[in-house]
């Protein structure tokens, strides 16, 4: 913010009150992003201390800024957090090269930021050059690195990092795709580390990671809390476990042999946190001996079915962090419900499509729902994919969920008839009955959520932040009144919604918060045009035009699929991108038109 | 950046005029981003018939040839901003026709590449049909509507939800192929 210096210095030494060494010591004290944003705007002083008291950033999209940027704010942060490309591209529906390139931050970071000390990236592309440039550069004070579904890296990049980073305490791979050249990052890091806490590289498929070298680490490293992992045979890892003796969590391995032979495991007297990979019912009893000690976990790539999990979640009664796929079933949800008065975080995955693959009672509807809701009082996170759904339950979770934050619901398409829709009343007592809810997504059908219902979303969410909509309203005047409210939204996503480029350039003007919005799925105007209705300084519009991918179906062939065009809009200090591949269009919205 | 997002170079031929009549509204339709299928359906039938006829008249459409597999984003071509197409002008028509010789017709439909030699008069009926068909679909409301939609593409893209199916997780999606291998 810029003020007129001498004026408020002066204010300042005159003013009685708060020194500014009183402040200084205050203010570090002071973490939460919001209240040092508040803290940032009171006047200059308070923006040049907040500036050099700062210690954790996060950048929610790395385009709206610049490293150079960063750097004459905040030179002196401890921990940085940048996310590049758009949400959407977990669900693949962005280009691999999109965008979101860390080179040019971790050039900067290598150059400038003395203190940083925790890096994480998320869904950026990472090169093995630019993990070279980070190790040199920062390792020798590196704690925590994180490259959280990154891409563009190989396992050479991590060589320098295990080499290079000796004071890593945190190195979490978890969903990146990594070109796998052999297993010798993991021996470096075992043999040059002795202070990791956190190692993870879940569902990363790398696979010629050798098990003596988990082993090694486990020796060396006395503090190792948290270790997930690619598929790696659970009998190998017999040493690893005993030599692990405080590990708290756990996920990953996996279960090639006789159910019988894993008798011999035995687990690190703490673990607490597990999610075994491909674990089946019959290998299932290794874990009650400690189920009652379990806090998290997670079942979204194990191996059981509707029974399965009512006979392990009734022997975890201290259960906190429950994932898994909707093969819970709603029997599962009302034994989740009587066991687990603890839960507070639950997320419900789609299982496969095919009725071969999962459990015929794998379906998750209102039942399980209504029933969740009353049991588990302190529930703060659902998200759930379910095949039918009514108002009513809807109306359950507004009245006992009273701690949610966070609500997502996806209906599954499969079944034709739905007992209950629309649900126009059902998400309004919803979003009346849960005050503290920040992010809401709702993904229906057409018919699933009337324009009235849309109304309502806008009406009775006054303090969600993030917001997915999919397959509801009816025209565009139900986003128009939804725009008319949502006062603290900041960022939306719209999918496979009815809604004109006009309705949607309207709605951004109305949508007071907003500063990032995604769109995919929408009625296209004739030339492109309609979109400028949004165009404002600082206000970056791009475009992906509508592709054809190649999906593999349910029966597991690969097939061509048209890929409808993205809308993708944020605010920027930096400019609009320099780093387009061919897929991106960027809308230029200067005095002369349209330019694409 | 004026990039074309989808090059329509087929034709490959320099344009005569820069008039401003249908080559410059055609040019401006064509910059929404419904992609090649939009662009075809509503082009006028009459460039597309100046192309059959300078197709008659023997001179070799090299150019057309060339982009027979349809990318969705070429990296070739990247010089020209502006893809070049035949303007119409009566006076190219060949004088006389014989109408029973066929000419090629190539009909660049969805990311798949058709020929077919038609006379004049079959050719002209495909056009009408075209023309009909994109004129019933000016109020489409769905960008992926096309003129026809093969009964394929109607499965794929028409689901229960909105037109759009509900995408998947990346690991899950992994999670759940490498389990059939088991």
């Amino acid at each position: 913010m810029e003020q007129n210096d001498n004026k408020v210095n002066k204010t300042m030494t005159t003013q009685p009150g708060m020194s500014d060494v009183v402040l200084g010591c205050v203010m570090p004290y002071i973490d939460d992003p919001k209240d040092r944003d508040a803290v940032s705007l009171v006047c200059r002083r308070w923006y040049e201390l907040d500036a050099l008291t700062r210690k954790h950033l996060t950048i929610a999209l790395c385009y709206t800024t610049s490293p150079d940027r960063l750097r004459r704010r905040f030179r002196h942060l401890e921990s940085l957090k940048l996310k590049g490309k758009p949400r959407a591209a977990m669900f693949n529906l962005i280009p691999e090269d999109w965008g979101g390139y860390v080179t040019p931050w971790v050039n900067e970071i290598a150059e400038n930021f003395n203190c940083l000390k925790s890096v994480h990236f998320r869904r950026m592309i990472v090169q093995d050059s630019d993990l070279e440039v980070l190790a040199r550069s920062r390792g020798k004070v590196l704690q925590v690195l994180k490259l959280d579904k990154c891409s563009g890296f190989s396992t050479d990049g991590l060589l320098h990092v295990g080499r290079m980073c000796r004071q890593l305490r945190t190195l979490f791979l978890e969903e990146s795709s990594i070109i796998e050249k052999d297993g010798q990052w993991l021996h470096e890091l075992a043999v040059n580390n002795s202070v990791l806490m956190t190692l993870n590289f879940y569902m990363t498929d790398l696979v010629k990671v050798r098990f003596e070298d988990l082993e090694l680490i486990a020796r060396n490293c006395r503090y190792l809390v948290s270790v997930k992992i690619s598929d790696c045979e659970i009998l190998d890892l017999v040493g690893f476990f005993h030599a692990a003796s405080v590990l708290e969590e756990f996920c990953g391995g996996s279960f090639n042999d006789q159910p019988e032979r894993y008798s011999v495991v035995s687990f690190p007297p703490r673990l607490c946190r597990l999610g075994l990979t491909y674990m089946g019912k019959n290998e299932m009893p290794i874990v009650f001996p400690f189920a009652s000690l379990l806090k998290k976990l997670d079942l979204l790539y194990a191996l059981l079915d509707t029974e399965d999990h009512c006979l392990l979640i009734q022997r975890c009664p201290n259960l906190e962090v429950l994932e898994t796929r909707n093969v819970i079933g709603d029997r599962g949800l009302e034994v989740l419900a009587r066991s687990c008065k603890r839960l507070k975080r639950l997320r419900i995955e789609r299982g496969a499509d095919e009725q071969e693959m999962e459990d015929e009672e794998g379906v998750v509807s209102q039942r399980g729902l209504m029933a969740l809701s009353q049991g588990c009082l302190e529930l703060e996170y659902l998200a759930v994919y379910v095949s039918d759904i009514t108002n009513a339950s809807l109306q359950y979770i507004g009245t006992y969920s009273k701690n949610l934050c966070d609500f997502r619901l996806v209906l599954l398409d499969k079944e034709e008839r739905i007992t209950d829709l629309p649900l126009d009343n059902g998400v309004r007592d919803l979003l009346r009955g849960c005050e503290k809810l920040r992010r809401f997504a709702l993904y229906l059908r057409p018919g699933g959520l009337t324009d009235v219902g849309l109304g309502y979303i806008g009406q009775y969410s006054p303090k969600v932040r993030w917001m997915l909509l999919g397959s509801v309203g009816g025209s565009d005047a139900g986003l128009l009144e939804f725009s008319r409210g949502c006062p603290s939204l900041q960022k939306l996503e719209v999918r496979g919604c009815c809604f004109s480029e006009r309705a949607l350039a309207a709605s951004v003007m109305q949508l007071t918060s907003l500063r990032y919005l995604w769109v995919q799925g929408y009625r296209a105007s004739d030339s492109g045009c309609d979109l400028l209705a949004m165009a404002r300084p600082f206000w970056n519009i791009e475009l992906i035009p509508a592709r054809r991918i190649v999906m593999t179906d349910q029966v597991g062939e690969a097939d061509v699929v048209e890929d409808p065009a993205h809308i993708l809009a944020y605010y920027s200090l930096a400019g609009p991108r320099t780093d387009f591949p061919e897929t991106v269009i960027r809308l230029d919205t200067s005095a002369t038109g349209v330019e694409l | 950046m004026s990039r074309a997002t989808v090059e329509l170079d087929f034709f490959g031929m320099e344009k005569a005029n820069s008039s401003k009549s249908q080559f410059q509204k055609f040019i401006d339709r064509r910059r929404s981003f419904r992609g090649i299928q939009g662009a075809i359906s509503k082009m006028n039938p009459e460039l597309i018939k100046s192309v059959i006829s300078s197709g008659s008249t023997n001179r070799s459409p090299v150019d057309w040839r060339k982009s027979f597999s349809v990318p969705s984003s070429p990296k070739e071509d990247r010089s020209s901003p502006v893809p070049s197409l035949p303007i119409l002008n009566p006076a190219l028509r060949a004088s006389s026709e014989d109408s029973r010789e066929t000419a090629p017709v190539t009909i660049f439909y969805n990311g798949t590449v058709s020929v077919f030699n038609v006379t004049r008069d079959k050719a002209e009926s495909i056009f009408k049909l075209a023309v009909e068909g994109s004129s019933k679909n000016v109020e489409s409301t769905d960008s992926l509507k096309v003129a026809n939609p093969s009964r394929d593409q109607r499965n794929l893209l028409e689901t229960r939800n909105g037109d759009l199916p509900i995408a998947r997780n990346k690991s899950l999606q992994r999670f759940l192929e490498k389990r059939k291998e088991r």
